[in-house]
């Protein structure tokens, strides 16, 4: 604005606000006119095949800071829940088998994200529907952020390597339950898995 | 027969509509100020016209006159008599003829009051409201028709919309559209002033009133809404972030921006371009705002069914009106040019230069986050989620750096603040602040947030009253009084500032509320069975029993619960769960109990169908009343502005205009618009006219 202030009378014709100013209004119309045909209900399929944003938080337990750097060379599975969201009790239990299931493995991780939640209710959440693995806090929405969560249930599978290989939203309950463990997590951890 | 009158009438309307663009062009071309009166009986005439279609639509109502396609979908006959007549606006179609009926009621009223003061005005802001309305009017006929009929005739309506019904959702939004549509006035005497090259203060004193009058129903509207959100819907909070939310806030963050910076312009002769760029943009927001709304781009609780068709036409409509009136802003502020340079970054001026960027940032932060869908459908950018936590690690800094200089601008003094200015200004604020702080960390609170608002609380607080203090003990010194009568005199001196203050102090009233009510809310989740109790903070909820109820249009289960401090019993509540049967929609009903300025809550989102247990939810919210108490003292404020008495001496004379008016007419004309008399019109006209030969 300042720069408005102080710029020179008109003989220099259009200045540089100006022009921003109409590509401004003119990039917003374009895209108004893009949005209109699409879907707004659409979630486009990001992140996967992309290196997992690094993490680093919380546990929702102990006094400590976990990061995802520290699980390299390590399947992970990154699971955002919280306390007040209700698909997150239908697909609770089939976490705990997972966990169950592999958790002879060492190159296995289920990890918690716990998004936009009070740590209390988290807790008493786990008390009430069980527990086996670890939980980190996202405290200030950074991680959902980074992870693009639109609503939490949300589960990635982060292979060896760091990258994101499966991005699944909504509740892990029938297929969805079978596709993940078999066809995902289970070739990973095998080494025999196919780019998805 | 009725409601085909009402559709006649309207048709009519657009066609006056269109006669109120193109008479006063004709009028400015060839100089006859008659075509000017013709303009203006055209939108006198519009606005009889859309009253006539608006009694029609409600005499639908009143009758449920289902042949009416509208009525059917909105309206039932079990429905109580006030929410038949609040039908009307319960759906797209209605709401956009009351939207048409706001318009061109302020038209007409702005034409009629600023006819004989401000004539070189008119032209153009009758052709720029006939312009809006026409767009609006085409919109509804085309496109959006409420008059039309359906055969066979419907034996019963489809019902409102169950979360609708509710007296603060009846009145949301008439205020969001009264301010929307006030904003309209300003933006055409911005444009006026833009067309004929009067870019003076005078259109800003013209149109201060109705600037504090359309902010004061948005945030009347946006306030309302929350309260709706807060207890019908039944999540405990009142702001969502939800993209209609942010349509209407907006406009509010830039039309904020405005009633500051007009000031700047007033006393400084500064920001001239600035201020036409805001009040444009406050008043496109509005557009955008209603094209979001209406064309279902983006998904939220509010959209209306989605019609590319009709979005195509708001787009096409909405592309007009922004290169109108930004490309008029930008080939014509050419002539513009501030002579007065900034003196100091430690002046009035640039705390209000800080103030507008940082609700212009405030407002692109909420843009981004609202658009942030439709960017990512275009362009598959990486990063996707735009959710609460976008907006409070974005948002909240810059909202927290406002209220900061609410303790700054309106005491610092203009041109440049010496050392011992600020020494004087600030020392004390600045020590109550760290006290606050220190206090408050001892008191236990230990989230950052909500540390640093009340910090930023205690230092605008103290600037305030502090202030206070001293214009009291001024006055009361100089005119040999009590200091209260002395706080009277100064306000009666200045009362422009001292109801602008009083906005501030409901602002602290309102941060204060927020911070408590969403830092501090205890919030339980868990199923019950009747017996059963649990702890909510300091109080203790006891489900009784879970029972069949039901009203005129909805059946469903009410739970009653005893809610105890202690050992007493404080009170007992009665949540619902709503099955309403006509529109098939469940909902919830809150039941509140107010402890002090807070609030126990709560809700039974989900309950067995055997009645043998319920999904309950708890809420205490403390000092949650405090953000609408302040909300009412900010009102209080603006309307204390609105009727405050203007100061005739200055502003007959107008020392400081009659310069300005110099710079862009000619001596005669200058005569013509301080003393309009006689002829005035004719004068006025081939003075104004901007094709002359001019400057």
């Amino acid at each position: 604005m300042k720069e408005m202030a102080e710029t020179k009378p008109p003989a220099a014709g259009i200045r540089g606000w100006q022009i921003a100013l109409l590509a401004v209004i003119l990039g917003l119309i374009i895209l108004f006119y893009k949005g209109l045909w699409g879907n707004p209900s659409y979630i486009p399929p990001v992140l996967v095949g992309t290196a997992a944003p690094e993490i680093t938080a919380p546990d929702l337990y102990q006094p400590k800071e976990v990061s995802l750097s520290q699980f390299r060379g390590k399947v992970v599975v990154l699971n955002f829940w919280a306390s007040w969201c209700q698909e997150c009790k239908l697909e609770h239990q089939n976490l705990l088998a997972i966990q169950k299931r592999f958790a002879q493995n060492p190159n296995f991780v289920l990890l918690g994200v716990n998004y936009q939640d009070k740590e209390d209710l988290a807790r008493e959440y786990l008390q009430e529907h069980g527990n086996n693995f670890e939980h980190i806090r996202d405290v200030k929405g950074r991680i959902s952020i980074d992870y693009g969560v639109y609503g939490v249930p949300e589960t990635f599978v982060i292979d060896q390597n760091g990258m994101i290989r499966h991005k699944q939203i909504g509740p892990i309950i029938g297929e969805t339950y079978t596709f993940l463990v078999e066809r995902m997590i289970e070739p990973l951890l095998n080494g025999t898995a196919t780019a998805s | 027969m009725i409601i085909e009158l009402g559709h006649f009438a309207v048709i009519t309307a657009l066609i006056l509509a269109v006669v109120g663009i193109f008479s006063p062009i004709v009028g400015l071309k060839r100089r006859e100020a008659v075509w000017v009166e013709v303009g203006k009986q055209a939108v006198t005439l519009n606005f009889v016209l859309i009253s006539i279609g608006m009694l029609a639509m409600e005499y639908s109502y009143l009758v449920q006159d289902y042949s009416v396609r509208y009525v059917y979908a909105t309206s039932n006959s079990k429905l109580p008599l006030f929410y038949k007549v609040a039908g009307l606006w319960g759906g797209h179609e209605g709401s956009l003829l009351l939207w048409s009926w706001i318009l061109s009621f302020f038209c007409m009223l702005a034409a009629r009051i600023h006819w004989k003061t401000q004539p070189a005005v008119m032209p153009y802001l009758i052709g720029m409201q006939s312009t809006v309305m026409t767009g609006f009017l085409l919109l509804i006929l085309f496109l959006s028709n409420p008059f039309e009929r359906i055969f066979p005739v419907p034996l019963e309506g489809r019902d409102l919309n169950p979360l609708l019904q509710d007296p603060a959702m009846v009145m949301h939004p008439p205020f969001l559209y009264l301010g929307y549509v006030g904003l309209s006035i300003p933006f055409s005497f911005a444009m006026a002033a833009l067309f004929s090259g009067r870019l003076g203060e005078e259109w800003i004193k013209a149109t201060q009133r109705w600037t504090l009058m359309a902010w004061l129903c948005l945030t009347i509207g946006i306030l309302m809404g929350g309260y709706w959100a807060y207890y019908e819907l039944g999540w405990g909070g009142y702001w969502g972030w939800d993209p209609v939310e942010n349509a209407a806030f907006m406009p509010w963050l830039v039309a904020t921006a405005f009633l500051h910076s007009v000031m700047v312009q007033e006393t400084r002769k500064m920001f001239k371009v600035w201020n036409l760029f805001l009040i444009i943009l406050a008043f496109s927001l509005s557009l955008i705002g209603t094209f979001l709304v209406r064309s279902g781009i983006l998904s939220s609780v509010h959209s209306f069914a989605a019609d590319p068709g009709r979005g195509v036409f708001i787009l096409g409509f909405l592309s007009f009106m922004l290169f109108l009136s930004f490309g008029t802003l930008i080939f014509r502020s050419a002539k513009l040019k501030s002579q007065i340079e900034m003196d100091s970054v430690l002046s009035r001026e640039a705390i209000f230069l800080f103030n507008n960027l940082f609700f212009l940032v405030a407002m692109v932060t909420v843009f981004i986050g609202t658009l942030y869908p439709l960017l990512t459908e275009a362009m598959q950018f990486k990063k996707v989620s735009v959710g609460p936590p976008y907006y409070n690690t974005v948002f909240m800094p810059v909202a927290l750096g406002l209220v900061f200089l609410m303790g700054i601008g309106p005491y610092i003094p203009w041109r440049k603040a010496s050392v011992q200015n600020l020494k004087e200004l600030f020392l004390m604020p600045g020590l109550m602040a760290l006290g606050g702080l220190a206090f408050f960390a001892f008191a236990g609170i230990r989230n950052s947030y909500a540390l640093a608002g009340l910090t930023v609380v205690c230092f605008v607080a103290t600037a305030i009253f502090s202030d206070f203090a001293k214009i009291a003990s001024f006055w009361a010194k100089r005119e040999q009084i009590s200091p209260i009568q002395g706080f009277v005199t100064a306000y009666k001196k200045n009362p422009r500032r001292l109801s602008g203050i009083l906005t501030h102090i409901g602002v602290l009233v309102m941060v204060i509320g927020i911070i408590f009510s969403t830092i501090y809310q205890t919030e339980k989740v868990l199923i019950m069975k009747p017996g059963e109790e649990t702890g909510l903070g300091s109080y203790r909820i006891k489900l009784i029993r879970l029972y069949g109820a039901q009203g005129g249009n909805w059946e469903g289960q009410e739970a009653l619960f005893n809610v105890y401090k202690g050992e007493t019993l404080l009170t007992q509540l009665r949540p619902q769960k709503r099955f309403y049967t006509v529109s098939q929609t469940p909902t919830t009903e809150t039941a509140i109990h107010q402890i002090y300025t807070g609030h126990i809550f709560l809700t039974i989102p989900e309950v067995a169908p055997d009645g043998s247990w319920a999904r309950v939810r708890a809420l205490h919210n403390p000092l949650v009343l405090w953000v609408w108490y302040g909300g009412g003292i900010m009102g209080l404020g603006v309307i204390l502005n609105i009727f405050r008495k203007t100061r005739m001496k200055i502003s007959a004379a107008r020392p400081e205009t009659a310069p300005e008016v110099a710079v862009s007419l000619p001596r005669s004309a200058r005569e013509e618009v301080l003393h309009h008399r006689s002829n005035r019109w004719q004068t006025l006209l081939n003075a104004v006219w901007p094709g002359r030969k001019e400057v």
